[in-house]
């Protein structure tokens, strides 16, 4: 990894870390949300993922979300990996590093039902696309659209998030293809979320951050037949100005076709409320 | 190309399936239910909140909240479910206004309770 690199890196985690104002809903780490911040309320997150993949090849992405409310149950998002490279071994030749390609997603809430002080029940649809930002040998090249929908529900310490997304792929396959998506088939996103609450017991009168065990199943289906189903367990910790991700994936299931295995995988994030 | 092309199709059907719900109108019925005046004079008053699930719902609530002429100080106490509000100054709010905002936030205004002066 080059100096210049790591500078990027501390960069942007110590501008977002020194911006750092009042925060961000019981949201998953790996997967889409029926929460949204109000109008007018900016949530940026930072995530740092690293993958081991198959022939002893290590990636680190570092992807930059912003998420606007722009109305009560409308919000739009942008994601861009502003960082994605091939650490170990070097790749591709010309250089280490570059853009990925970015999401932008709007998502509509179609369902709050508030049951009493804590629990409550929502959905949402998402459209957007994946827009062909990245550089040449992160970029999939083409626009994608996508649509899915999501549904969270909270009882008490207990939140359950389930979430499907359908992506066309426009592009062709990537010539190095990373990822499942890289692919140039259709893709078919299926998640599913379990947070548990482990501190506080139940909440009490003072402010206090709660911590949450997470667990996730993310699944993708390629129209093509590569599969990868990770499970990814975790941690959160959620204040009222900050939140902070902490998980593993872990394969149960692939077949990916062009694209490396994955061993395993780390991310870190930090989401802020402003 | 013309089975991507029917594919786009349908992406771009789905979100105009999606526009009328965008549309539709959020009704501020949860205010007019609420009994009471219709703007809170100067005193101290608990929003009876449904839906406040984790920490950043405080952040949320108050964000909203101090946006509202008149209104100060608010505090949430999730374990009732409660923010506390100070009512004074200049403006006297109107409880859509207040019902607004906690909508905006992303939960429900069941009741406004006058505490005191």
């Amino acid at each position: 990894m080059t100096r210049a690199a790591i500078a990027r890196l501390c960069a942007a985690g110590a501008a977002l870390a020194t911006a750092a104002a009042p925060v961000c809903a019981q949201e998953m780490a790996g997967m889409p949300s029926a929460t949204a911040p109000s109008p007018g309320v900016v949530i940026p997150r930072i995530q740092l993922r690293g993958f081991w993949l198959a022939d002893d090849q290590f990636l680190l992405e570092e992807n930059l979300r912003l998420e606007l409310g722009v109305a009560r149950d409308l919000s739009i998002s942008a994601e861009l990996p502003v960082y994605q490279g091939f650490l170990d071994p070097p790749r591709p030749a010309d250089g280490e590093f570059g853009l990925g390609d970015m999401d932008i997603l709007l998502e509509l809430r179609i369902l709050r039902e508030d049951l009493n002080a804590i629990d409550t029940v929502r959905a949402a649809l998402f459209a957007g696309a994946e827009l062909p930002t990245g550089t040449d040998a992160f970029s999939q090249g083409s626009v994608d659209p996508c649509v899915g929908a999501v549904f969270s529900s909270i009882r008490g310490g207990h939140g359950v998030d389930i979430a499907a997304r359908y992506t066309a792929v426009t592009g062709d396959a990537m010539a190095h293809p990373i990822f499942i998506g890289d692919l140039g088939d259709d893709l078919v996103n299926a998640d599913l979320g379990y947070a548990y609450r482990l501190h506080p017991e139940a909440y009490g009168e003072e402010r206090v951050a709660a911590w949450y065990l997470t667990v996730e199943l993310n699944a993708v289906w390629s129209t093509g037949g590569a599969h990868e189903v990770v499970l990814a367990p975790g941690l959160l910790v959620e204040a009222p100005s900050y939140a902070i991700e902490l998980g593993v994936g872990i394969p149960v299931s692939q077949d990916t076709a062009h694209a490396p295995e994955l061993d395993f995988m780390l991310l870190a994030g930090l989401r802020l409320l402003f | 190309m013309l089975h991507r092309t029917s594919r786009l199709a349908a992406i771009l059907i789905s979100l105009l399936l999606m526009s009328p719900v965008a549309c539709r109108s959020a009704p501020s019925a949860a205010a007019a239910a609420i009994p009471g005046p219709d703007s809170l004079p100067a005193g101290r008053y608990t929003l009876v909140v449904n839906g406040m699930s984790c920490p950043k719902c405080i952040s949320n609530v108050e964000m909203q909240l101090v946006r509202i002429e008149g209104v100060a100080e608010p505090t949430v106490d999730m374990k009732h479910g409660f923010v506390h509000i100070s009512v004074g100054g200049a403006g006297a709010p109107r409880k859509s206004a207040i019902a607004s905002a906690i909508a905006d936030s992303g939960f429900t205004l069941v009741e406004i309770r006058e505490v005191g002066p």
